[in-house]
């Protein structure tokens, strides 16, 4: 298995106000210390004209991060498509790509607030069509070496599509463990109806809020720290949409409810626990796992130790059986 | 005058720590693809504590907010360095002009509303009905001010009206009555006429010469050339210049001069 953290975006909010610059700066000094742990993957998030800075250009972000490493990859957890004029993305991914020895990873998702669309005078009704013809163009870019893509998607439509395409997919740390199985198996029939053989399928992707402690009350806190971080989810006007018989998460309308469901997918205790829930994502073909650790930016003395913890006490187990 | 350095692509790290040990003010980055130059940027910011770095944003390839976007991230990055250097590209200065204004509307702190003969933001598109009528660029950039400097076909005209520095590449192009007059300029690597050129330059009332080096010749004896006597030179009028040529003291260990 392959271990990421994310997601970073670089926020400053109502409840943990922080400098952006130094936010900036933190996130090149975890990346460097993450590389020395032995993590693979550091993941970006995006969102647009968000009171709290909510990260809005990811490929500077991400460029930022590997000029200061040498061997960590850096994805864009999702980088807003359609937003973009894709010849140009292509063209900076390329140059990223090429700076840092291909060790950037393009996610790429649809985006679904208005105002962000608006605000870069693009209509909503045009993000797929021109999520699409983007795909062609990083797609070609890909084909081309330097540029690698994921894909972000929820739904059956855009899971199969990815698939289809032969994309990886990341799933949102919101998402419980049976609906990844539901759509790990959607993107399955979509790669196969691709033509591709099952054996060659890539390895899929999940953010996961994780905290590895044995203490109760650290438990609590954690778990507490998912839910406010779930907060700005009702904020942005989130709705996680029913897939088949997995029900509808409404950040928006049905707040408490939502972020409740969702800090139960919080997976917290021993190694031994946190190791054993994710073999379960492992067997379903989930073997990128990034730790959802950054919470609306929680504290440097919370999050060092526990990225410490993770790369000794939960990674080495996982790693040793891929080895094996 | 202060002096700086103008990029090569693909060095920007290498030489943006020289330009920094050397003590020059700030560094250019982006003078190859256009399409990259943020990249170039970054990279340049992440090898550096203090120069500024100065960014060159062809008009006309992106969205302006998306531009914009991408260099408050860059300034965040940087704690504040960055200067833009806008070059109109193959922009109509009417459309430049309107252009240059958005993207110093949305680093600005306040909310963005713009309407003009290029572009409409928010656009206020039908099928966007739940966006609202302003919208704000986040996070803001490190600095208060990000400075804008102009190149280019429709430079002139788009100083015009918005009161911004062109950047000259002729002395005699300077205004000598702006408080921050940049220019740009190719040195030889040879004391006597580069000498001779960055006066020229500082007696034309520029105030930041950005130099570009000659392609043949090693780096590091290059810079030592500008910082130990370009730099002196025109940092005070009638400057001693025994202070440069006198014996240099030994090196200490790991000194990335010479």
């Amino acid at each position: 298995m392959r271990f990421g953290v994310g997601l970073f975006s670089l926020q400053s909010t109502a409840m943990q106000p922080s400098a952006w610059a130094g936010a900036y700066r933190d996130m090149r000094e975890y990346a460097v210390l993450m590389e020395g742990l032995g993590y693979d993957e550091l993941w970006l998030s995006e969102h647009h004209f968000f009171y709290d800075g909510y990260c809005p250009a990811l490929l500077p972000a991400a460029a930022s991060v590997l000029s200061v490493t040498e061997r960590l990859r850096v994805g864009t957890g999702m980088l807003l498509l359609p937003m973009q004029d894709p010849q140009r993305l292509a063209a900076v991914a390329q140059d990223i790509g090429k700076r840092s020895g291909g060790r950037l990873d393009v996610g790429v998702g649809l985006g679904y607030r208005d105002i962000e669309f608006d605000g870069h005078g693009i209509s909503r009704k045009q993000r797929l069509p021109r999520m699409l013809k983007g795909l062609d163009v990083l797609e070609a870019a890909e084909a081309a070496g330097g540029v690698s893509i994921w894909m972000g998607a929820q739904l059956v439509e855009p899971v199969k599509r990815a698939g289809l395409r032969g994309h990886p997919i990341l799933f949102s740390a919101a998402l419980p463990f049976e609906r990844c199985k539901t759509l790990a198996k959607i993107w399955e029939e979509g790669w196969v109806e691709g033509g591709r053989p099952v054996a060659s399928k890539p390895k899929l992707g999940a953010l996961r809020n994780i905290w590895l402690t044995e203490d109760p009350r650290e438990r609590e806190v954690a778990r507490d720290w998912v839910r406010a971080s779930y907060v700005q989810y009702a904020g942005l006007g989130w709705t996680l949409p029913a897939v088949g018989e997995h029900e509808q998460a409404d950040f928006a309308e049905e707040t408490d409810k939502a972020i409740a469901d969702t800090v139960e997918t919080t997976i917290t205790g021993s190694a031994e626990e946190c190791i054993r829930q994710l073999r379960e994502f492992e067997a379903i073909g989930i073997d990128h796992i990034a730790f959802r650790l950054m919470l609306d930016g929680a504290p440097r003395r919370a999050l060092e130790p526990q990225i410490r913890r993770l790369a000794e006490e939960v990674i080495p187990p996982l790693r040793d059986k891929v080895a094996a | 005058m202060r002096l700086g350095l103008s990029l090569h692509e693909g060095r920007e790290a290498e030489m943006s720590r020289l330009a920094e040990a050397h003590g020059l003010f700030g560094v250019m980055a982006g003078t190859g693809n256009p399409l990259t130059a943020i990249v170039a940027a970054v990279y340049a910011s992440t090898a550096t504590e203090f120069v500024r770095v100065v960014t060159r944003v062809t008009l006309g390839l992106e969205h302006p907010v998306t531009i914009a976007e991408e260099l408050s991230i860059l300034d965040n990055v940087n704690n504040g360095r960055t200067v833009v250097l806008v070059d109109t590209g193959e922009l109509h200065h009417e459309e430049a002009a309107d252009e240059v204004a958005v993207l110093r509307e949305a680093l600005s702190s306040r909310p963005i509303q713009h309407d003009g003969p290029k572009w409409k933001v928010p656009a206020g598109l039908p099928a966007n009905a739940a966006a609202p009528s302003s919208i704000s660029v986040v996070p803001k950039p490190a600095q208060l001010e990000v400075p804008f400097w102009l190149t280019g076909a429709a430079a002139r005209e788009v100083a015009g009206s918005s009161g911004l520095p062109v950047l000259a590449r002729e002395a005699g192009q300077a205004d000598d009555k702006k408080l921050v007059q940049p220019g740009v300029t190719v040195i030889t690597g040879n004391l006597k006429p580069d000498r001779d050129l960055v006066s020229a330059w500082a007696a034309a009332g520029v105030t930041h010469l950005l130099l570009e080096l000659p392609a043949e010749g090693d780096l590091g004896t290059i810079m030592t050339l500008v910082s130990r006597h370009l730099g002196p030179e025109v940092m005070m009028p009638h400057f001693p210049r025994v202070m440069s040529e006198s014996r240099v003291p030994l090196s200490w260990p790991g000194d990335i001069r010479r």
